[in-house]
This record gives structure tokens, sequence and C-alpha cells, in this order.
């Protein structure tokens, strides 16, 4: 696994981070114009791609190079995952492994991912078309990911891009399971974009009333509240996400450390153009994943939930889980990662799926500071205060625009 | 311009382009695919080269180019066609 977010630059700051329930929201740094009414988000301020590069240990010089050369004059998003990416492929030992680069697949789960850049060059384009540079032509196309990373870590199996708005990551995470458990590759790399979004895409959420932010516009911190009668809407986060699959088999040849194990994952439609979340196709989501992992709704132990502090979207959410978990719900703990993060869109079901693996591992919650008043009391969430609590099964969701609902079901190794 | 003057221009948007170049490797009578540049990058060096002169060119205008004095001297030819910012 591999991350860099608002909250942490790696893994282990990430699990610090999610342990002491610090949140990344604040007041932004952005000095675009225009200037946008919502001025509160989760970003990686001050990120530095060589720095952050500067930082790995044990890394063949040789990648090091590459990398430095593949992402220095590189869009924002594409150095995010090249950060984010190199941590996970070491992490899984694959930079001293032997496997045959056919038998290892690449998905990037983004889409959209160039917006900002493209926005910062709309200007001196006007003026200028012949200036433009001819790397553009490459760096517009959401495969430049694919590219990039393929060239960097020598992937020659099957590489696409995946989109499911919200759902993105777990789109992707589906995905990828489906490449390594169908036999068409050994290991897979699934990596969520970072969500470099231009004042316009910030606008279009507000105007379509999807973004939170306004009531506690001195208070950012306080902004995010998923579940808890006060939230208003989601807020933006940063965060570029990786981890690697690997076939049992394959893994075990190597002897590479297993983390946590996918056991279903589960994409439904609601057949729905709109931006509302239903009930219906939560629920469908959550059933099928648990009944492709083979168990029952009382096994779960956790849910890494969708809450994305969105009025509609949590009250939906609640309505499903209670649905899904009826007389279990006293038991199952839940709580919500964007409450800390930000919803880092894209990339969200990764950066969840890697919260989830750390609170497995650890065998504790990450707090849930803002929910003071539970739109629900039948759910057990986490307080304001970090939990312990063993994790053997958890389920982590994830709800798009577009009527996209994707739910993943994982197990501790 | 002096031809002179479009060289140095030149050889700072080929560092710009291949910043890991050392920079005595650079003289004119060498192309930039020996100095590492892919064909995107040689692409690149001509529009920035473009831009820092106030020049507009159709690419096509350096197809017969092979080196660096190649690039410079259609640049040069062109520089102050259109004035300069």
């Amino acid at each position: 696994m591999g991350i860099v977010s608002s909250i942490g630059e790696n893994i282990s700051s990430f699990c610090n981070a999610l342990m002491k329930g610090e949140s990344g929201i604040r007041l932004s740094t952005s000095q675009k114009e225009p200037k946008i009414s919502v001025n509160i988000a989760a970003e990686l301020q001050n990120f530095s791609f060589l720095e952050l590069l500067n930082r790995f240990q044990d890394v063949p010089e040789e990648k090091l190079v590459n990398a430095k050369r593949l992402g220095r004059r590189a869009p924002f998003a594409i150095q995010a995952s090249i950060i984010s990416a190199l941590e996970a492929w070491q992490h899984a030992q694959l930079f001293q492994s032997k496997l045959q680069s056919e038998r290892i697949g690449l998905i990037v789960a983004g889409q959209n991912s160039t917006q900002n850049f493209q926005y910062d060059l709309i200007q001196k384009f006007r003026e200028n078309p012949e200036y433009l540079s001819p790397r553009y032509a490459l760096e517009f196309l959401e495969t430049n990911q694919v590219g990039v990373l393929s060239e960097l870590f020598g992937i020659n199996g099957e590489g696409l891009v995946v989109g499911g708005a919200s759902a993105t990551g777990n789109v992707g995470i589906i995905k990828g399971y489906q490449l390594v458990h169908s036999g068409f590759a050994d290991v897979c790399v699934v990596v969520g974009t970072i969500a470099d979004l231009s004042p316009m895409d910030i606008q279009g959420f507000i105007n379509i009333g999807a973004m939170g932010g306004k009531k506690y516009i001195n208070q950012p911190e306080k902004a995010c509240r998923p579940f808890d009668k006060q939230h208003e809407g989601f807020i933006y986060g940063q965060a570029s996400a990786c981890i690697i699959l690997e076939s049992l088999a394959s893994a075990s040849k190597r002897e590479a450390p297993f983390l946590a194990e996918i056991k279903g994952g589960s994409i439904n439609l609601d057949g729905n153009s709109s931006s509302d979340p239903n009930k219906n196709g939560e629920v469908k989501a959550m059933l099928s994943a648990l009944n492709q992992a083979g168990l029952s709704a009382s096994e779960v132990d956790y849910l890494n939930t969708h809450g994305s502090s969105s009025a509609l979207g949590d009250k939906t959410e609640a309505d499903a889980i209670c649905d899904v978990f009826g007389g279990h719900t006293a038991a199952l703990r839940l709580n919500a990662t964007k409450g800390l993060t930000g919803h880092c869109l894209y990339s969200a079901g990764l950066v969840e799926a890697i919260a989830t693996v750390i609170q497995m591992r650890q065998g504790f919650l990450h707090p849930n500071k803002n929910l003071e008043e539970p739109i629900c009391n039948d759910l057990k969430f986490c307080g304001a205060e970090a939990i312990n609590h063993r994790i053997d099964i958890a389920m982590s969701n994830s709800f798009g625009f577009g009527g996209i609902n994707t739910s993943i079901v994982l197990k501790r190794d | 311009m002096a031809t002179e003057q479009v060289y140095e221009v030149v050889k700072n948007v080929i560092m710009e382009v291949l910043p890991d170049l050392n920079p005595e490797m650079i003289s004119i009578e060498k192309n930039l695919k020996e100095l590492g540049a892919n064909s995107i990058d040689r692409m690149e060096v001509v529009t920035i080269s473009m831009e820092e002169l106030g020049i507009k060119l159709p690419l096509m205008s350096f197809a017969q180019v092979s080196n660096i004095e190649g690039l410079v001297k259609v640049l040069s030819e062109n520089v102050g066609k259109v004035e300069l910012k």
C-alpha cells in the first residue's frame, strides 16, 4: 500500500494520523481566480515531488532517476500517483521480484484528473496557441497515468483507466480483483489519482448543492461531519493512494507479505443519471459483496462508510446499512474516513480501503471527531476518540453520481 | 538578434527540458537526440525556444533541421520578424 494525503505523506504517517484523529481539512491556500465561496479543503499543501522522492530509501537508484525524469515536469496528478505507487511497489517487495512483466496489470482509478492543469493553461493558450507544449497531447489524456506508471515499473500486462465518480477507487479495486481472480494477471497495481479540481469544478459542486463548508466557514476542522445532524455536504480532499493486489499462489511463491484478502466486491447501477443516492442500490451492493464473500452480515465487524457528510447521502446510507445488517447493528462498528481526509473523490475508495486495512491490522477504529449528534442512534459509530476494536471482516462502501453503487469486503490476513 | 544570443536561449531551453544533462555536453554541432532528447523533448525544445524568442513558425519549418546549429539558424533568421516580447 502507498499513499500521499493531507494527513500523511506515506502509510506510516497516515496510520498515525488515523489513530490520533488528525484532520487535514483547513482553509485552502489556492490563489486562483475567480475566488470561490467555499474556501475549505483537505489539500496536499506544500507538496514537493522531488522532496518526497528523495525520502525513499532502499529503492533502486535507477528507478528513482526514472521517476524523477518522468515526474519532474509532469502535472501534479501524475506526480502524486508516482509517489503513492512507488511506496506500494516497495512495500510489496516488487523491486526484488522476478515476476514476468506480462503477468502484471495496472489499473488507474481516476477520471478528469487534469482539469486544473488545463484550467491553468487556458489563458496562455487563448493568447498564443502556437506555444502550447507538444507534451500536452499526452498529458491531457487520463491514460498518461497508465503510460507513465507502466514505463516506471516495467508493467506489460493489461492496463487501463476506470472511472466511477466518487466510487472510482472501489471500481478500480474491484476490476483489479477480477483481473487477478480470473487469472489474467498475477499482480495488479491499482492507483487512485488525486482529484486536482479547478475553481470551475468546485463551483459546479457548490451549484449542484453537493459541497459543504458554509456553516463552518470560520472553523474548517468542523466542516466535514459525516452522519452528524449539522452535515451539509462534502468537503473536498486530495490524495493519491495505491494498493497492490496479488494472487495467493504468486504471493506465496515469492514469500511476499500479505496484509488482507479481498473476499468480494460488487458494482451496480441505479439507472439514474442524476446525483441522488438510492437506498435499494446501496443495499444490493452490500448484499452482493457479502454473497460473493460467502459471508453473512453478522460476520462483519467493521464498516468503513461512504459517509461523505452529505445530508441525503448519509441518511440514505444509514438506512441502507440498517436494512442490510438488521439485528447485527449493535455489534457492527462504523466510522467515516472522509471526516479526516475530506472527500478524495476518485481515490476515496482506495484511501478508505487502506484506512480499513490499517485499522484491521492495528486493531483500532479511528475517531469521528465531528459526530456530535448522530442522525441515527441505531448505528455504532466510533466517537471523538480512537478505540481498540478487533476486526476480522470489514466492508467499505463507495457511492458515486450517476447511480454508481459499490461495496467491497475485506478479511484480515 | 545575433546567432550567439539565439544559441544561448536554445541552450537554456535544452537544460529546462533535459534537467539532468550536464551543460558542458551541449555543443552546437550536436543533435538533440544524442543529448538524450526523445521526439517529444525535441518538439518541446522547438516550441519553448520559439516562445522565448517571440517567433511563430509552423513546425514544418524545422523539418530539414538535423542539429542544434540548424535549429539556431532557422530561429535566428526569423527573430525580429515579429516583435520580441
